[in-house]
């Protein structure tokens, strides 16, 4: 597993996460939640394109993939629930370590989406 | 068998007439990713004639027909985003977020170019004298070229090339023979953008390729950035074939780190100033020089942090430092340690002869860190364009602000202070174009001009922001008055 040490990292690990969630849904039938996993997929990739600032490219510490085990295997509602409940973590773990406010402005809206799906 | 690149010349691409051709080398693999033609004077020629034909369509194309285009080089640009990023990398060894960082910063000056048409209006004042009018208005001059260095191979000709055509110029580009593969995709962009044949032009090349720039009667301006020795000659040859010149040279940039300072975010800062880019940008902090307690604290903390960051090849997202340019590059790099050392010198972190696992032919210096260095000391002079950071000890700000007006250079510098008398003085006593509060990279916005002074600079008109339409237009005055 690697680190989440960088800008690119943090948002390259949560454009994947959401196309891997696209992928899932799709599998799962839920339709809806994989629409939403892939704009989720393209409006970080528009924030990571938009938003990275050379001038405040600085070392991030303290994150890991490893810390984030999704089991995208179980498509029952349980394993949807517990899915969208490792999502919210990420996010709420990586938006705060971002210096750039229009980052964490994003992560924070999409892993609230997710807290909420995981609540539902 | 690897591509043999090609000059862009009057909307077409060209074979060069060049017998001689270079290999661009990836730095992190030492592959030959690409051969580059040494362009002679007679290819630099047909590049200037071809804008020099397109001149006048262009001119007298409406400025906002002109500017449309840098919308439509804007999207096309956002849409080969990644591409752009990761040919950065290939052929410059930077990470992938510097890459990215540094293509935004392109595009920027693209959104600075779309402005022009209202950068560049006039000025009028009525009844001068009784019934008689004057007029000021911006005209482009003719045919303008840069010469552009290998560790911004994609920001540093947009810095140029947008705002010398909306204002109505055509425009020559010869990048650096180490990376010329930015610019062989940028020009793919401009060629689907359907320019008259001449505006923009791209010639590959080396020192003959310059000299025929700089000398040739109808270029009537340069943009150069490299170092401050070439800088000196291109400015001294432009000005004696009576060119407009903008010629920013090297730096050697100090950060001043204040006890009061908030030292968390300082150092953060530091790092990213020092070991970003593998310190091989001309805002690159490369001296810290440390009042009083804040030394001690610094080196510990600066040392534990830089020996973290994960150096390697900068496609993989989780690289926090990437390669420097080339194999003779880190030769340089590490005989300028050694000389610090000489010096007297203390070796706080020593990042000679690092090794990336899979990348063992890769051209990296980790980051290194110089203690207990003194201020004539080669390594607190010299610029070293690598991920080294020296560090001097002080005992009082005055004696900061002398430490670092020392310098022949005077392209950056940064105070980390939370005293506000502090942070003015610096500001208003420390000679250097681009100062930083609080801030280790004071890299300008592009609709602010890049600052330079001493060695750092020469010319009087900066790249970027309204210094840039000064450059790229002539003011003609129209004095009137009717019967």
């Amino acid at each position: 597993m690697a680190s989440l040490n960088t800008f690119g990292s943090i948002m390259t690990y949560a454009i994947e996460l959401e196309a891997r969630l696209h992928n899932y849904y799709h599998q799962a039938g839920n339709l809806d939640r994989a629409k939403i996993a892939d704009k989720n997929r393209s409006k970080l990739e528009r924030v990571r394109r938009e938003n990275v600032t050379e001038i405040k490219l600085e070392p991030i510490d303290g994150l890991d993939e490893a810390n984030y085990d999704f089991d995208l295997s179980d498509t029952s509602a349980e394993g949807q629930q517990r899915v969208e409940s490792m999502a919210a973590r990420f996010y709420a773990d990586v938006a705060p370590k971002m210096n750039v406010r229009e980052a964490e402005r994003m992560l924070n809206r999409v892993g609230k989406q997710h807290a909420q799906f995981a609540e539902e | 068998m690897v591509e043999k690149l090609k000059n862009y010349i009057g909307g077409e691409w060209v074979d060069s007439s060049a017998t001689e051709y270079t290999p661009v080398v990836n730095p992190a693999t030492c592959e030959v990713i690409a051969e580059v033609p040494d362009s002679p004077a007679a290819d630099v020629d047909a590049a200037v004639s071809a804008a020099k034909e397109a001149f006048w369509e262009w001119r007298t194309t409406p400025v906002l027909s002109r500017a449309q285009y840098m919308y439509r080089l804007k999207a096309l640009l956002e849409e080969r985003f990644e591409e752009i990023s990761r040919t950065i990398v290939e052929e410059n060894g930077k990470t992938i977020d510097e890459a990215r960082g540094e293509a935004r910063r392109g595009i920027e000056s693209v959104d600075f170019a779309m402005a022009v048409p209202s950068l560049m209006q006039g000025y009028k004042t009525e009844d001068i004298s009784s019934g008689i009018d004057e007029t000021a208005e911006r005209q482009p001059l003719g045919v303008f070229a840069a010469i552009t260095p290998f560790n911004f191979p994609m920001m540093v000709p947009l810095w140029f090339l947008p705002t010398a055509i909306t204002t109505g110029n055509t425009f020559l580009v010869k990048p650096s023979p180490q990376t010329p593969l930015s610019m062989q995709l940028l020009y793919e962009l401009l060629d689907e953008l359907d320019l008259p044949e001449g505006v923009v032009n791209l010639v590959h090349g080396g020192i003959p390729a310059s000299t025929a720039v700089m000398e040739h009667p109808d270029v009537v301006g340069v943009s150069f950035v490299g170092s401050s020795a070439v800088a000196k000659i291109v400015y001294e040859t432009c000005a004696k074939h009576g060119k407009r010149v903008q010629a920013q040279g090297g730096a050697k940039n100090y950060i001043a780190v204040m006890p009061d300072a908030n030292m968390e975010a300082s150092i953060v800062n530091i790092l990213g100033s020092a070991y970003g880019c593998a310190g091989q940008r001309c805002l690159a902090g490369s001296v810290v020089v440390a009042v009083g307690d804040a030394y001690d604290k610094l080196q510990e903390e600066l040392k534990d942090r830089a020996a973290k960051l994960r150096v390697g090849m900068g496609l993989e997202e989780t690289t926090q430092m990437g390669t420097v340019i080339s194999e003779s590059a880190r030769e340089r790099i590490e005989g300028m340690i050694e000389e610090g050392l000489k010096e007297g010198a203390e070796l706080v972190l020593d990042g000679r002869g690092v090794k990336v696992e899979g990348f063992e032919k890769g051209s990296f210096v980790g980051p290194t860190i110089l203690g207990g260095v003194k201020k004539d000391m080669t390594v607190a002079q010299e610029e070293i364009f690598g991920p080294v950071l020296s560090m001097i000890k002080v005992d009082s700000f005055d004696e900061a602000v002398e430490v670092i007006n020392n310098s022949r250079y005077g392209n950056a510098a940064s105070i980390f202070t939370s005293n506000g008398r502090y942070a003015r003085e610096f500001k208003y006593r420390v000679q250097a174009g681009n100062i930083g509060i609080n801030i280790g990279v004071a890299a300008a916005q592009a609709s602010f001009p890049f600052g330079g002074q001493k060695d750092s600079f020469f010319g009087d008109l900066h790249g970027q922001g309204p210094d840039s339409i000064d450059f790229y237009t002539d003011r003609k005055v129209l004095i009137e008055r009717w019967y």
